[in-house]
């Protein structure tokens, strides 16, 4: 199953948005990492980096994050692994909650990365005022 | 015309001493068109790196300067962080295995530590951000390098060139970072990521003007 | 192809969670299967098209599968729906 890590500025968030998220498949392993390391808002790309490496399996891990230093953070995180890991992990321009929520159910389905990130961006076109 | 390792230690302490005076001042200037941290993230950032700094000493330079920049990285928080942190880390490279350096390597480094902001952030000049103070310094001071300037008049054109492009940031519609998200309203606000960078350079500076 | 109509029972409707257990169902199958409410025709193994239909309690649904395994997929899919997707 493709792992998913949920970055945010704040902790909070992320983790609440995981427990959404999970909600879609209890299995699928998700990270929640937000906040800096002395717990302000911000980003810590050491504290993403071993987020990432909580989740990583042999499918590969989708990133979502929220805002400005998160990217660049996340970014960073990446290129701090290594280099087999770098291969297996996407970042994804998808909405970070609607986007987990979508990355779980297909994670759970047994999609592959290729196909949980293209499922998590199209998101940004899920329809709420029905 | 070489500058010692004493002095480039030196000048990473007047850096994390700059940045704890203008903590206020870069933090209301990110109030006006971020979320007002910036002062707070620099700050936090070159606490590290004071902390740090003691383990390195020893080294060479260029191990002083990925330091910092690994310091930034993992303490910064902000988008300050990764671009600082790739800035010092850049400047490391350029200083690996040195015991001093000499204007070429300065001219390199600010090159080098350009480069690695503009990668990092996909930021040009125009964009009002910290680019917009550090292009012109690193041009300013290749040019004074070429001239054949000391060390120190390079670092003064380079100052005057980052004061310059911090100032032209005022009227700039911002591009990139949170500012961007404020349109219209980031107009009339000084950057504060191109007012730190200023403050970063004139702290290389004033080292060598004692 | 194998179709049926359905009606929607439970509370919230094809809402976010019970479409993703239809998408998670539908996707156990191979046939190709779609959703109509409305003369809108998505693809049953899409979470956002499944939501996206805006299908709530009361509402009817046109489920259709094609493929060797559509008649399964029906049967599995009507009963997913008609238990409430485990829901009030
Ligand atoms: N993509 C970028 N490229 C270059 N500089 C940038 C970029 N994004 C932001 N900056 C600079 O960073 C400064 C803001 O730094 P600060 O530490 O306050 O980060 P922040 O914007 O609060 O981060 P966050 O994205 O976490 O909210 C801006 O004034 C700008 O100069
Ligand atoms: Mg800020």
């Amino acid at each position: 199953m493709v792992g998913v890590v949920i970055v945010s500025h704040s902790l909070k968030a992320a983790e609440g948005i995981k427990e959404i998220a999970q909600q879609m498949g209890r299995d699928v392993p998700v990270a929640a990492v937000g906040g800096t390391a002395d717990g302000q808002i911000g980003t810590d790309p050491l504290a993403i980096k071993e987020a990432i490496e909580g989740v990583m399996g042999s499918d590969g891990v989708l990133l979502l994050v929220d805002l400005g230093s998160a990217v660049l953070n996340t970014q960073l995180a990446v290129e701090m692994l290594e280099d087999e890991g770098q291969d297996q992990v996407v970042l994804s321009n998808a909405p970070i909650l609607e986007g987990a929520v979508v990355a779980v159910v297909e994670s759970a389905m047994g999609h592959n990365l290729e196909q949980v990130k293209k499922a998590a961006e199209e998101a940004i076109h899920m329809e709420k005022l029905l | 015309m070489k500058v010692a390792k004493d002095q480039i230690v030196a000048m990473i302490k007047e850096m994390a001493i700059s940045m704890a005076e203008n903590k206020i001042f870069l933090t209301e200037l990110d109030s006006a068109i971020g979320d007002g941290d910036h002062g707070i993230n620099m700050d936090r950032g070159f606490r590290k790196v004071l902390e740090r700094l003691p383990t390195v000493v020893d080294k060479d330079i260029g191990s002083i300067f990925k330091n910092v920049g690994m310091s930034l990285i993992s303490a910064v928080g902000g988008a300050a962080g990764p671009l600082y942190g790739t800035y010092f880390m850049e400047f490391g490279k350029v200083a690996e295995g040195k015991e001093e350096l000499s204007n070429g390597d300065f001219k390199m480094m600010l090159a080098a530590g350009l480069e690695g902001i503009k990668r990092r952030g996909k930021a040009v000049v125009g964009e009002k951000t910290m680019v917009d103070a550090l292009e012109p310094a690193a041009e300013a001071f290749a040019v004074a390098a070429a001239e054949d300037k000391a060390p120190l008049a390079c670092f003064q054109a380079a100052v005057a060139a980052a004061k310059k492009g911090k100032e032209a940031t005022i009227p700039m519609l911002a591009k990139k970072g949170r500012a961007h998200y404020l349109g219209e309203r980031s107009i009339g606000h000084q950057d504060p990521g191109a007012t730190s960078s200023e403050l970063v350079l004139r702290s290389m500076l004033k080292v060598l003007e004692s | 192809m194998v179709e049926t109509t359905l009606k929607i029972k439970n509370k919230s409707g094809l809402h976010l969670r019970p479409a993703a257990e239809f998408v998670k169902k539908a996707n156990e199958f191979q046939a190709n299967i779609t959703l109509e409410r409305g003369g809108k025709v998505v693809n049953g193994k899409s979470i956002i098209h499944v939501q996206a239909l805006g299908v709530r309690q009361g509402m009817t649904i046109n489920l259709r599968a094609v493929g060797v395994d559509a008649e399964d997929a029906v049967a599995a899919l009507s009963e997913l729906v008609n238990n409430k997707f485990g829901e009030e």
